[in-house]
């Protein structure tokens, strides 16, 4: 059963990110889908807005340095049609998170999917990426 | 409830995906796994086509005239499909779009890469039918480019569209108002001879086609705007509506193939079956271009859904974040 639910949410992640469903502004302009992401950590802040949703999360690394990623997603309105309602989130929720980093290296990425850490609900970001990475 | 929601929810996106990628050329209404559940609604309406079947004739107005838009008693937007590159939607010598000629595989890095125009495997991109690569100008033969047009456009593809003004939260005109990642309605009043298209998308806006035979204006009367002046007239079932006076400020699409204020846009809109809205607009742009071409995709019907509010003004990080091409903040202090 699990390995089922692995392989369908696998398909159906493949399937959501080759769409580029919301991109506003161009991803390839800020992101590098060769630079993944996948972080763990808790929400300190959520900004529920157009043209592009954002949340960050503290992450903490093993030496126990947090760092403060941002964190941008679809529209309200795409996010909705994907199943986030504006209190899916909420500050102090632990997730993680799968995107890709900004060109620059800095702490900012494009969410792909979000996971719930107390559900494990799995929500896909209504991303503007449209491929995903190779590895 | 885990098993609906899932199922529901790969219902929904293979509909996105679907609306997104087969909109063109689409012919047949069903399409795998396009039957959601009685689940799949959600408030907002989805992106969910509605059960397919057999398809269904156009509906009509009490005059006689197709009806564009809802029937009385029902909801419903057209699932406009996001469509990046107006390059692969041309008309070629052969009768077809590049769109129709290369429907796109879904997935990625499945079997042999195939080269099409740009340079990379079907499958990726933003809304376009397969390549991330842009190969620019010279990879679309079929756009009648003038020289400075192509350089243009070279440029756009070089910095992955940085400056689409689409990106400030400005709203495109012509037919990339029918290719934005929004649905969109069509609201015909004939008693006040005027057809009106609302858009969730590109900016939340809406257009106004005078039906009342009305001319152009003329000369400094047309005063140049992002949407143009558009008047329309019934030709059998098919809504021909010719519109002039475009200012300059907006791309004809996101990859970024530019036009003047000379452009001179024929669209062509029809509902063959009820679930299909086909389109077709014509580009007349003697200062761009050095013919006129023609760019055609069919729009889906989505039965239950609704337009919701996209107020793209609000939070624009993008612009606070966009430097020039010297490293200067376009919006902000220089340094």
């Amino acid at each position: 059963m699990k390995a089922k639910v692995g392989a369908f949410t696998a398909v159906v992640g493949l399937v959501l990110a080759t769409v580029g469903v919301l991109a506003h502004h161009s991803f390839a302009a800020e992101f590098d889908a060769n630079r993944p992401l996948n972080l763990k950590g808790v929400v300190t802040k959520i900004e529920w807005s157009n043209p592009h949703t954002y949340f960050y999360l503290d992450v903490t690394d093993p030496e126990g340095k947090v760092v403060n990623w941002g964190m941008e997603m679809g529209s309200p309105n795409g996010l909705m049609r994907a199943g986030w309602t504006r209190n899916t989130l909420h500050v102090g929720d632990e997730v993680t998170v799968e995107g890709a980093q900004a060109k620059d290296g800095t702490f900012v990425g494009n969410a792909r999917a979000v996971v719930l850490a107390a559900t494990g609900k799995r929500l896909f970001a209504a991303t503007s990426q449209t491929e995903t990475p190779q590895h | 409830m885990r098993n609906h929601l899932r199922g529901a929810l790969l219902s929904a996106m293979i509909a996105v995906l679907c609306t997104a990628f087969l909109g063109a050329g689409a012919r047949q209404p069903g399409a795998p796994g396009a039957q959601p559940s009685s689940n799949a609604q959600s408030p907002a309406g989805g992106r969910g086509r509605g059960p397919a079947g057999p398809s269904q004739p156009t509906p009509r107005l009490p005059d006689g005239t197709p009806n564009l838009g809802r029937v009385p008693g029902e909801m419903g937007v057209w699932n406009v499909p996001y469509i990046t590159n107006m390059g692969e939607r041309v008309i070629e010598e052969d009768g077809k779009t590049y769109a129709e000629k290369h429907p796109p595989t879904f997935g990625r890095g499945r079997g042999a890469p195939v080269a099409g125009r740009g340079d990379a495997p079907l499958g990726g991109g933003e809304g376009t039918t397969g390549g991330s690569g842009r190969g620019g100008a010279k990879s679309e033969p079929q756009v009648p480019f003038q020289p400075w047009a192509a350089a243009v456009y070279n440029y756009n593809s070089s910095n992955n569209s940085k400056y689409d003004p689409e990106g400030y939260c400005l709203p495109p005109g012509g037919p990339r108002l029918m290719a934005t990642p929004y649905p969109m309605e069509i609201i015909q009043l004939p008693e006040q001879k005027r057809i009106i298209m609302v858009f969730e998308g590109a900016t939340h806006i809406w257009r106004e086609i005078y039906m009342d035979g009305r001319p152009h204006p003329q000369g400094d009367d047309l005063n140049p705007t992002y949407l143009g002046h558009s008047v329309g007239r019934w030709e059998g079932d098919t809504l021909v509506v010719d519109v002039v006076g475009f200012n300059e400020q907006t791309w004809m699409d996101y990859y970024g193939h530019p036009h003047t204020d000379m452009l001179h846009i024929v669209e062509k809109f029809s509902r063959p079956t009820k679930n299909t809205l086909a389109y077709e607009a014509t580009f007349d742009d003697p200062g761009a271009y050095t013919k006129p071409f023609t760019v055609r995709w069919n729009i889906n019907w989505n039965s239950t859904g609704q337009l919701t509010e996209y107020i793209c003004q609000e939070n624009n990080k993008y612009l606070q974040r966009l430097t020039d091409d010297f490293g200067q903040p376009i919006f902000g202090k220089k340094q």
